[in-house]
């Protein structure tokens, strides 16, 4: 249960992106998880909830693109995506394969409302 | 409303601070080793029984990481380490800003190698880069044959796979070859070793993947003074 600390690192960056928006309102921070990262969602959007509460930030809707694995087989050379890691190329499967995307943890941007 | 573009990755702070220790541990010449598997699956046992094979001719440093007591740093300590012991209170893994925060107390200059046993936990610490040169993953046979495409996120990133306890494996429904097959799925590259710490099988091949890992590691750092 690492998602109460990914979330204080997430904090950390809107804190400073904020301080340059000093009159601005946080409305929603926006992010890209990928289902391979190790980081559950609905754990991390809790999380947030509780470390928020009480704070500048209550209320601030967290989003979550949850970005799915995606790779490619190299013997039948066809793309692939998974709701989860596999066992191989879900066409020919075969082992040989290679993952693309799925293991993203990234602050993409914020949405602010500046008075 | 308007839109405020960050594009970071969420561990850019923690990531920072492993390439700043990656620098110091490269600096004073170290191979360094972050050691990543569930609680029980034999990582102290391992440094224990590698300690003693190593005593004399390598200089061994180890950070040991655990939620509480100082039980794992008392363990090596009697085979020869020098090191020091992290407490977490609670926390599911080591950090980089953690193993910043003790280099200051450590005889780096003076070592060879350093060991970081991680949290026991097989999800969290695979995401935080400590600025090891090695990270590496322990899977005992006695935790069962599922656990890389369960677990899937350390062995992606794992350089080096060791199946620990192979000295079970006739109590045991433990299918050495699936495991391979499957950490080769989730990473091509990972290498796979399997031993008994315990009983001494299959430690002289880990053994010689630590000094030819060494020895690339010095044939890379630039002489001093040229």
């Amino acid at each position: 249960m690492h998602e109460l600390s990914i979330c204080q690192s997430m904090l950390g960056i809107v804190e400073k992106t904020m301080a340059e928006h000093p009159n601005a309102t946080l409305e929603r921070i926006f992010l890209d998880i990928g289902r391979g990262s190790t980081v559950e969602s609905t754990l991390l959007s809790e999380a947030f909830e509780v470390i928020t509460s009480g704070g500048p930030y209550e209320g601030v809707e967290l989003v979550i693109n949850d970005i799915p694995i995606a790779g490619r087989c190299r013997s039948c050379e066809r793309d692939f995506t998974y709701e989860e890691f596999a066992l191989g190329c879900p066409s020919c499967g075969s082992t040989d394969i290679e993952i693309h995307s799925g293991l993203e943890l990234d602050i993409k941007h914020l949405e602010i409302n500046e008075d | 409303m308007s839109k405020v573009n960050i594009e970071k990755k969420i561990l850019s702070g923690n990531d920072r601070v492993a390439i700043e220790n990656r620098q110091r541990f490269s600096d004073a010449g170290l191979l360094v080793f972050n050691i990543i598997s569930s609680p029980g699956s034999g990582k102290t046992t391992l440094l224990e029984a590698t300690l003693d094979r190593l005593a004399g001719e390598t200089r061994i440093l180890v950070i040991e990481g655990d939620v509480s007591t100082e039980r794992d740093m008392d363990r090596v300590r009697a085979h020869g380490a020098d090191g020091i012991q992290i407490n977490t209170g609670g926390g599911c893994h080591l950090s980089a800003k953690m193993i910043r925060d003790v280099l200051g107390e450590l005889a780096l200059e003076a070592a060879d190698i350093v060991f970081i046993e991680n949290v026991g936990n097989l999800i969290c610490p695979s995401t935080y880069d400590l600025g090891e040169d090695i990270r590496m993953v322990l899977l005992s046979t006695a935790e069962g044959d599922d656990k890389p495409m369960k677990y899937p996120s350390i062995f992606h990133e794992a350089e080096l796979a060791i199946i620990t306890k192979i000295d079970l494996l006739p109590y045991l429904e433990f299918d050495v070859e699936k495991v391979g097959t499957e950490i080769g799925v989730l990473n091509p590259e990972c290498e796979v070793l399997k031993l008994s710490a315990l009983k001494g099988e299959g430690m002289d091949v880990w053994i010689e993947w630590i000094g030819k890992r060494l020895e690339m590691k010095r044939a890379a750092r630039p002489v001093a003074g040229e």
